[in-house]
């Protein structure tokens, strides 16, 4: 059996660290990646309101109803600041993450960067000559 | 004239006396702008108070052992001046997301069994005589993995990470960092054997690229880089048919 002494110093009494609730406030980098994961929950709320509104058209022109109330109008414009933002801090970061090689030579982070922003810019274009094709 | 001095306010717990730890302050002499805050603290255990407790060895930012929460940020307390704070006090806490043992020493057994289970060293399928020669590398090979080969296992990226702080199951910035160090030398052979810990849920996944495991890294090793790096390894991986590699 050990002795009193020993067994203490076998199982020291630790402080368990807790985080705080407000932990996201206490550095600008914390607080800035906090309204970056937060900027997707509006997003996903319309896209679920977008997949209503197709499933409504789907049913015919006269179910179709779109929102035309301004706060809906507003919170549009809102999802659509914080879908740019998001798209922004995302792209930025993909120099990051992506470790592309070609020719066995390591291709810059900065040239990856330029890439994704080429192709989001490409995207966003085609997407928006394909939906002003079918509203013609 | 009278003395300049700084005020040092540091982290105090005794496990047999206090229920939490408690702040105290210590007036010291700010005799010279090359001190830092481990000189800072080492006056006051020599003079003042020696029972202050707090891990240091080299004092020269090389072995990884003084990382303390400076005013609140991770840093290694050998290589934060003193001046950079001056008039203002200086508080020195221990490193956010660990347990505390005493004053300013964490428990970093979490940390040292999370180490070893990426096995942080070459693992060869079969080791080839000496007399066979040197494992041979380009200069391109090692700059493969040289950025993550800095890592001091200072832990200030694991006090920096909230992800670790909310749930420290998460495997952890500078155990993926090493992880991903040994994966890209071009004379390890072990990917397959570190997968099951570093692709778990609790491995990469876990990582929400928060990014400050980076900023804080007084090494300039960028665990963030490795987590997503290997993010994207493990995906290609699982899902592309040519992605399978020992």
């Amino acid at each position: 059996m050990k002795a009193p002494a020993q067994a203490a110093r076998a199982e020291p009494r630790a402080y368990r660290w807790t985080m705080p609730a407000n932990w996201w406030t206490r550095n600008r980098h914390y607080f800035l990646y906090t309204v970056r994961e937060f900027t997707a929950l509006p997003m996903a709320l319309w896209l679920l309101w977008l997949l209503y509104d197709i499933k409504s058209a789907g049913a015919g022109a006269a179910n179709f109803q779109p929102p035309r109330s301004a706060a809906f109008i507003a919170f549009s414009a809102v999802c659509f600041l914080f879908a740019t933002y998001h798209s922004y801090t995302f792209l930025k970061l993909a120099g990051v993450i992506m470790h592309v090689k070609v020719l066995d030579k390591t291709v810059p982070p900065r040239a990856i960067i330029i890439t994704m922003f080429g192709l989001w810019a490409l995207a966003t274009v085609v997407i928006g000559a394909v939906l002003i094709g079918f509203a013609r | 004239m009278a003395e300049k001095t700084i005020t040092i306010k540091a982290t105090r717990f005794d496990p047999d006396k206090d229920s939490a730890p408690r702040l105290q302050s210590y007036d010291i002499p700010f005799t010279d702008e090359a001190m830092v805050v481990l000189d800072a603290l080492n006056y006051i255990k020599a003079h003042v108070d020696g029972s202050l407790s707090y891990r240091w060895s080299c004092r020269m930012g090389i072995c990884g052992s003084c990382g303390m929460m400076v005013n609140g940020t991770p840093k290694l307390s050998c290589s934060a001046f003193l001046r950079d704070y001056w008039p203002k006090p200086v508080t020195v806490q221990p490193l956010n997301n660990f347990p505390i043992i005493r004053d300013l020493v964490i428990d970093m057994e979490d940390f040292m069994h999370k180490l070893k289970s990426v096995q942080p060293w070459i693992i060869r399928k079969q080791e080839l005589p000496l007399g066979a020669g040197e494992h041979r590398q380009t200069t391109a090979q090692i700059d493969e993995f040289k950025q993550f080969s800095q890592c001091i296992n200072c832990m200030l990226c694991y006090s920096a990470c909230p992800v670790y702080g909310l749930n420290n199951e998460f495997l952890g910035p500078a155990a993926i960092a090493l992880a991903r160090r040994y994966n890209l030398d071009s004379r390890d052979q072990g990917l397959t054997k570190r997968l099951p810990v570093i692709a778990d849920s609790e491995g990469v996944w876990e990582c929400s690229f928060v990014g400050e495991c980076s900023v804080v890294c007084p090494k300039g090793v960028d665990p963030a880089k490795a987590i997503q790096q290997t993010k994207l390894d493990t995906t290609l991986r699982f899902t592309l048919p040519f992605g399978n590699r020992d």
